[in-house]
């Protein structure tokens, strides 16, 4: 019998470790967490396995809990682990690991890292930016150049601290210019003061703008096994207003596409995730064992274009795929270890699929007020509308309450024919998940909605008509500026 | 903006809420509200919120002329309201106003809540103006209720045609549309930085945002540091105003989801169906007919050509207060380019007509000056024919031009060879809703049901 250890605790790793449980192989499923997720914990248990609870980014907690259960392999949920090189410390203690290798996911961590790979092994959607060791060179590269641009800690801080700003308007570029050095400030001393596991500490990069999607794909560092295009919805509240999130929800299908994206921009996205995990082996001579994805946006410069990269799932999106996925999670892992992933296909239903995420009041930018409130999650009443539902930030007590822990509560997963019936069906099952103490939860009822699709492919047309133009007059990895009294610019991608 | 038309408009609100405490948000009101100026010209006000509360920036007089610079890059706040008002008031009621008990918030609105002294006298507040005691009746409803219920409570009380935005000194924003529907509200937003709600849409487009959705009828927003919330109030009727359309808002807005340009070039393609003429040249009156005359010449073939140009600072002349000073905006406005129109057969569009002066002057200088041949004037807008309920100031219907004269009369008074107005059918055709969801009350006299309290 196989034993499978899997790392991490929210939505994401439950959606992971459901996979697993409906594997023909019957793994015996084990787990190792920060907090008691209920739902990844019942999942153990009911396959006979156990769960750890202890700190998941400490590499020897993680080894110990794999060496206790005697499991075959691990598989890695979130990437802080693989930062702390979770994947290295379990490959020296002899157990296999789906999961990228410090190297490797420094394709995640390192913001700057990540640029510069592309731009040395000119990959295509790719974009300008600056990286900044000292605060005072990033406030003068603020005040004196910066204009719509994307201002971002150099490491991946739990996608917090990203803001962006299109500076247009020039009467209005004096307070937009203060915002851009206040918030330079506040990456170095709020965002990046926890990090000392890397040099640069701020990314500026060219501001772009375009529908987003997620391209998730298991590597074994050879093959590329990309999953359907998923879209998840970052604003906080309906109609795209609000703060960023980790995701509020997403959407995917019918089938691999989305309704806004080609299958053309959809090869290219696959490509470009290719070319990427082959420079990193010619980078560092080790292969990428795991899941890569790339957080993408059809932009007027290239079309399908590389905002971030994930050594790992989105959360959400991982859940628009994997309930889904017609292979069997137990076989790609084995495959992925033994680098013989050419011999797995994956398939899947023609169906769209909607995730809705439920979040407490106070997520994103107050997690103190969001955390501690006792949770109901009517999984039978969920059940019966056939949906599923991912406990997400919930920590269950040894008394057997579940409490939040700030972040998403859960994750109510939908499929349908189309994506506006799919988010129909999800949004029925919303009233399902409670707070006991009164305190409010707030989702996103639009996503999905016939509204808000029409507006992404408006958007998607809008841009390609734009990449299309300058494919046309040879400007794709190319730009021409004219500035005054300097004449004449070209910049090579 | 020039017209006939001789009323005040009311006012233009905005809301700025930013989920960062980094902005700094009063030039950014500035700027939306110089967007909306078109919605009122007499006083204009900007309320910040920060850590140590409320700041307020109000004058009398144009948005430009009352704001320094020096002190607006001072003012200091991420939260902020504004409001452009055509009502001239008293210091004290100068939009926004201030409330400082029980609940310390600031308040400015568009339109009229007809019962407002019925409603004050039962919840016992007493305070000087419309504006200054439904704030106070708020700010106690907040006290009791809470903000959101607060907001709400008060739409199901207040009969009318209004919009109103608050500010509390904790940081929360109320943003709400009357049941009715009849005055306009948008919102939109700023990627993750911050949430908008204007008048029109053309203060968000200004300000850099994005226009999201047009707010519904009954709807309240609440904007707190850590949500959105929404609510319905239940609306019986909805009535848009169709005035919007003909002459309030900019052509680059949308109202009710509707873009207003479309409007203008719909109604000018009607006005050439339901009235044609043999004519060599099409002229718009600067600037809300201009539309209309586009789409006139378009549809009938006849070329367009540019008529006038404005002398002086771009003045709204049609609210302005007496009939000299709408005169003398007009004259300003309106110098004709001889020869664009000199010895030709001239069809004049204009989007009004109240009392017939204006145009009766420009039309004699086309004439007697200028050596035209005909002029045949055409109106984008049905016959004004009584007073606006909901704050459009119409003049005495003694004086209204429309209500007493035929059309061959009107066009012997204004000097014309023919004069028409846009049928009432015809505006509902370019408008595109159903004439059961337009308030025309003043085209009709017929009245929406929310004025029966």
């Amino acid at each position: 019998m196989v034993k499978v250890l899997l790392i991490g605790d929210a939505s994401r790793e439950h959606a992971i470790a459901d996979a697993f449980v409906r594997s023909t192989h019957e793994p015996k499923l084990y787990a190792a967490m920060s907090r008691k997720n209920p739902g990844i914990a019942r999942l153990c248990k009911r396959t006979g396995g156990d769960v750890a609870i202890g700190n998941i980014d400490d590499p020897n907690f993680v080894v110990r809990a794999a060496l206790e259960f005697h499991v075959d392999f691990a598989f890695v949920g979130p990437e802080e682990p693989l930062f702390h090189g979770i994947s290295d410390a379990l490959e020296e203690a002899g157990v296999p690991c789906v999961g990228a290798k410090r190297n490797m996911a420094l394709v995640e961590m390192s913001k700057a890292f990540m640029r510069r790979l592309m731009w040395k092994y000119k990959i295509p959607g790719r974009l300008r930016f600056k990286a900044f060791k000292s605060l005072e060179d990033a406030v003068a590269y603020v005040n004196e150049y910066a204009e719509s641009v994307a201002i971002k800690p150099a490491r991946q801080a739990g996608g917090k601290g990203v803001k962006v700003i299109a500076d247009l308007q020039v009467y209005l570029s004096k307070e937009k210019r203060e915002v851009k050095a206040e918030h330079v400030k506040t990456v170095y001393e709020k965002h990046m003061a926890v990090y000392d596991d890397i040099d640069d500490k701020v990314l500026i990069e060219e501001r772009v703008e375009g529908p987003e999607y997620t391209l998730q794909a298991f590597t074994d560092g050879r093959t590329v096994l990309p999953l359907p295009a998923v879209q998840d919805n970052k604003n906080a509240y309906e109609m795209d207003i609000g703060p960023e999130t980790g995701g509020m929800g997403s959407i995917a299908g019918p089938g691999w596409l989305l309704p806004f994206l080609t299958e053309e921009e959809y090869k290219q996205s696959v490509e470009i995730i290719q070319s990427v995990v082959e420079a990193l082996w010619k980078e560092t001579g080790v292969r990428y064992k795991g899941v890569i994805s790339g957080q993408m946006m059809l932009t007027a410069l290239w079309g399908p274009t590389i905002i971030e990269f994930y050594s790992r799932f989105g959360d959400p999106e991982a859940c628009n795929v994997l309930p889904y996925m017609e292979a069997d999670i137990v076989e790609i892992s084995e495959a992925i270890i033994d680098e013989r992933l050419n011999t797995i296909k994956v398939s899947f239903p023609d169906i769209a699929t909607v995730v809705k995420a439920i979040a407490p009041k106070g997520y994103p930018d107050h997690r103190d007020l969001a955390r501690g409130h006792p949770v109901f999650i009517d999984e039978e009443a969920i059940k019966k509308r056939g949906c599923k539902v991912y406990y997400g930030s919930l920590d269950e007590r040894s008394d057997g309450t579940i409490v939040t822990a700030g972040s998403r509560i859960a994750e109510i997963v939908a499929a349908a024919p189309t994506i506006p019936e799919a988010s129909e069906i999800a949004e029925s099952c919303v009233q399902y998940v409670r707070l006991l103490d009164g305190w409010g939860v707030f989702h996103r009822s639009d996503i999905g909605s016939e509204v808000l699709l029409r507006k992404r492919i408006e958007q998607a047309q809008l841009i390609r008509e734009i990449y299309r133009y300058r494919l046309s007059k040879g400007l794709i990895g190319r730009a021409i500026d004219w500035i005054p009294g300097r004449g004449k610019i070209e910049y090579e991608f | 903006m020039r017209s006939s038309w001789g009323g005040r408009l009311l006012a233009g609100v905005i809301g700025i809420y930013a989920f960062d405490k980094l902005w700094k948000m009063a030039r950014f009101t500035y700027y939306g509200l110089l967007a909306l100026q078109n919605r009122g010209q007499e006083t204009a006000g900007i309320v910040t919120c920060h850590e140590d509360g409320l700041s307020e920036y109000k004058g009398r007089n144009t948005v430009d002329r009352v704001f320094l610079e020096e002190k607006l890059s001072s003012m200091r706040g991420w939260l902020a309201i504004g409001c452009v008002d055509a009502e001239v008031r008293h210091e004290e009621s100068i939009q926004p106003v201030i409330v400082n008990k029980p609940v310390k918030l600031a308040f400015c609105m568009d339109g009229k809540a007809l019962n407002w002294r019925e409603v004050a006298a039962k919840e016992g507040v007493s305070a000087e103006g419309d504006v200054n005691v439904i704030a106070a009746i708020l700010s106690k409803h907040i006290d009791k209720y809470g903000p959101l219920d607060g907001a709400v409570r008060l739409l199901e009380i207040l009969k009318g045609g209004y919009c109103f935005v608050a500010l509390t000194e904790k940081g929360e924003m109320i943003a709400a549309r009357s049941p009715s529907g009849v005055k306009p509200l948008v919102i939109g937003s700023f990627g993750f930085d911050y949430g908008v709600v204007a008048s029109e849409s053309c203060a968000i487009d200004v300000i850099g945002a994005d226009y999201k959705a047009d707010v519904f009828p009954g709807e309240v927003y609440l904007f707190t540091p850590y949500s959105i919330e929404k609510a319905r109030v239940q609306s019986d009727e909805v009535t848009y105003c169709s005035f919007e359309y003909v002459y309030l808002a900019r052509p680059d807005s949308y109202i009710n989801d509707i873009s207003v340009y479309e409007v203008r070039m719909r109604i000018g393609e009607v006005l050439a169906e339901e009235h044609p003429v043999e004519g060599d040249v099409v002229i718009g009156v600067p600037e809300t007919a201009i539309p209309f005359a586009m789409a006139y010449s378009n549809k009938t073939k006849i070329p367009i050509a540019m008529g006038f140009v404005r002398t002086g600072p771009h003045v709204r002349s049609a609210i302005k207060p007496t009939q000299f000073e709408r005169l003398v905006g007009v004259q300003l406005k309106l110098n004709p380019i001889k020869n664009a129109i000199k010895g030709k057969r001239v069809i004049l569009i204009d989007d009004s007509v109240v009392r017939g002066n204006t145009t009766k002057n420009t039309v004699t200088l086309m004439r007697n000056k200028l050596g035209v041949k005909e002029v045949h004037v055409r109106i984008g807008s049905p016959k004004i024919v009584s007073h606006c309920p909901f704050g459009v100031e119409v003049p005495p219907e003694d004086e209204l031009i429309a209500r007493h004269l035929t059309d061959e009369e009107v066009a012997a008074v204004v000097g014309a060879d023919s004069f028409h107005w846009l049928s009432l059918n015809g505006l509902v055709k370019a408008i595109g809703l159903p004439r059961s969801m337009l308030c025309l009350g003043c085209f009709t006299s017929e009245y929406p049901s929310c004025l029966k309290i």
